[in-house]
């Protein structure tokens, strides 16, 4: 009882903090926060996200470039904002939506994909997650779940709460959602910030049965993560963070990071790219209190979506080697990311970090924005853009 | 709640079906182009396209709910909103000719200083993107709003406005909205 009672007031305390934080009158918004005095005059900004999804004819598929042998192709058009993709086991693929707040089904009918929308007016629905023919979908303020789907696409059954002592905070309050090798529910509370001592209830990756019991952190100091999976053989979760704006071009880089278990800090704010404390933050911390990141993969790139290569479609290199989609930079002068990256792992040394799909920026000019990856039955890649509302289909033949 | 999404997604808008859908799904209330008379109604006028097009989205899936617009809305097709978005972003704003005090007016433009009013709507408040244009707008419209931000009760399409109502108490607000409205179509900040 006593312990309950703590841990409430510990919640309300970090809510206190949170709003004391916003009744401060200097605050500016979350993307401009933590800008100096001698970038004021910068004209960067966040990337607005369109209205509306764009037209097939409109999308230029033969811009994307990729490794010897594989080809790309328009797979469905028409999702707008699409996001995470995750396969029922009756073959339907859900895909989710952030501003949008749409929920999608999309059915492949040879050759044909038919688009349906399950559900809309959600609160930035990024996070959806599938087990036992039930649906499980991760908004700012809740996670709920729709049962037996798959069999109701067209009159889906209600979405029924399963958590939602969660913080309402829109900045960074987006999510991931996806099963852990342990059968439980992970995802993030990201900072509401761009730079900030967040509340303890914020800046981590999170864990609850899928019953909504047994909420635990898993992993600290993570500013916002919206993309993780597990080594296919060593189970351990690997993550991609956004690191924090307005450090210029080139600093500091986002990263890719191990979690082998629970409890480690990933050093935000205090320290950046496993190297850098922060110029306000850092004051008194060390970055070798905080675990190192597995790769820096460059400033800005907005690493999202993570995914182990498992099929066998690909050539055998490609066994194990994770995907990382870069849905690209606002921060910075030059863009950069707008790419699918692969990162080889190599057990005591340096990863190999080599662009995988590359063309959708071009020059400084963007037309869509990869942002998560999902593998189909046959071992082709699907790649959801949420700028132009639209997946592609990679496959490869030798 | 349901329906199959149209294959294809949007073709490129046209503003002069956008004209012609404004003259009977619109005008009544926010007038021929889109310069509103009736107050606490919101002029359209000079808004920019992604703003005007995002709203209409979002009065159609329910995520923004006005008794004027939420039915109406309901009948607007994909094309239509793309249409519409398009045609108003077109048009020229005028002045609303809104009674403002000087002292409140002085005082509103140092909040949108302090508040940073400006870091989104631009620095002379004619809005950018999905950022709507805020100069010369109806004075009880952007009173009411402003409000609803702070109650948490208005529509925010990525939390920033709720967000940044926050720390606003009731004069602030007012102030602002002396300012804003103070601003005419051809007032130094509002020139494009």
């Amino acid at each position: 009882m006593r312990r309950t009672i703590l841990a409430s007031l510990a919640v309300v305390l970090g809510f206190g903090i949170l709003l004391a934080a916003l009744a401060d009158a200097q605050a500016p918004p979350p993307w401009k926060q933590g800008q100096p005095a001698n970038m004021a005059d910068s004209t960067l900004a966040p990337i607005p996200q369109p209205p509306v999804p764009k037209a097939a004819a409109e999308i230029p598929v033969d811009k994307i470039k990729l490794p010897a042998g594989f080809k790309v192709s328009l797979w469905a058009s028409g999702l707008g904002n699409a996001r995470v993709m995750e396969w029922g086991d009756k073959g339907t693929l859900f895909v989710s939506s952030r501003t949008a707040g749409n929920l999608y089904a999309v059915i492949d009918k040879g050759g044909q994909r038919e688009v349906k929308l399950l559900a809309k007016g959600l609160n930035l629905p990024n996070g959806i997650a599938f087990r036992n023919g039930t649906l499980y979908v991760a908004e700012i303020h809740r996670i709920t779940k729709m049962v037996g789907i798959e069999d109701k696409l067209d009159s889906p059954p209600a979405m029924e709460v399963v958590y939602e002592t969660l913080p309402k905070d829109v900045p960074h309050g987006w999510k991931y959602l996806a099963f852990g090798p342990d059968g439980k529910l992970y995802f993030n509370i990201g900072a509401p910030c761009n730079i900030c001592i967040p509340p303890d209830t914020h800046a981590n990756i999170s864990r609850i049965n899928p019953d909504g019991t047994g909420f635990e952190y898993f992993a600290h100091g993570v500013r916002n993560s919206v993309g993780f999976d597990w080594h296919p053989v060593t189970k351990e979760l690997y993550f991609a963070t956004h690191a924090r704006d307005w450090m210029g071009d080139d600093m500091p880089s986002d990263r890719l990071d191990v979690a082998p278990r629970k409890g480690l800090h990933f050093g935000f704010p205090f320290c950046h790219q496993g190297d850098t404390p922060d110029p306000e933050f850092g004051k008194g911390r060390s970055c070798s209190e905080f675990a190192k990141p597995v790769l820096n993969t460059g400033p800005h790139v907005a690493g999202n979506g993570v995914e182990f290569y498992t099929g066998s479609m690909f050539p055998p290199e490609y066994k194990n080697r994770m995907f990382l989609a870069q849905r690209g930079s606002w921060n910075r002068t030059q863009k950069l990311g707008f790419r699918v990256m692969m990162v080889t792992l190599n057990p005591g040394g340096a990863p190999k970090y080599e662009p995988f799909a590359e063309g959708w920026l071009q020059g400084n000019d963007i037309w869509g924005r990869p942002v998560y990856t999902r593998q189909m039955k046959d071992g082709s890649l699907l790649i959801s853009d949420d700028y132009a509302g639209a997946i592609y289909r990679v496959t490869y033949q030798r | 709640m349901l329906g199959a999404v149209a294959a294809g997604g949007a073709r490129a808008s046209d503003p002069d079906a956008g004209r012609r859908k404004a003259d009977v799904a619109c005008a009544s209330c926010h007038g021929p182009d889109g310069n509103a008379t009736v107050a606490g109604t919101p002029s359209i006028a000079g808004q920019p396209n992604f703003f005007t097009h995002w709203q209409l989205i979002k009065y159609r899936d329910g995520r923004r709910k006005d008794p004027q617009m939420s039915v109406p809305a309901q009948d607007l097709t994909d094309a239509d909103m793309a249409n519409l978005a398009a045609f108003y972003a077109t048009q020229r704003p005028r002045p609303r000719g809104s009674k403002t005090e000087p002292a409140r007016v002085a005082e509103g433009r140092r909040l949108a200083q302090v508040h940073h009013c400006t870091s989104c709507h631009r620095p002379d408040l004619s809005g950018q993107q999905q950022v709507p244009r805020l100069a010369g707008q109806d004075f009880d419209y952007l009173l009411k709003l402003l409000r609803s931000f702070k109650a948490r009760t208005a529509s925010d399409l990525d939390g920033l406005m709720t967000m940044s109502a926050q720390p606003l108490g009731e004069e602030d607000i007012v102030n602002l909205v002396h300012f804003l409205a103070s601003l005419g179509a051809d007032s130094p900040e509002a020139r494009p």
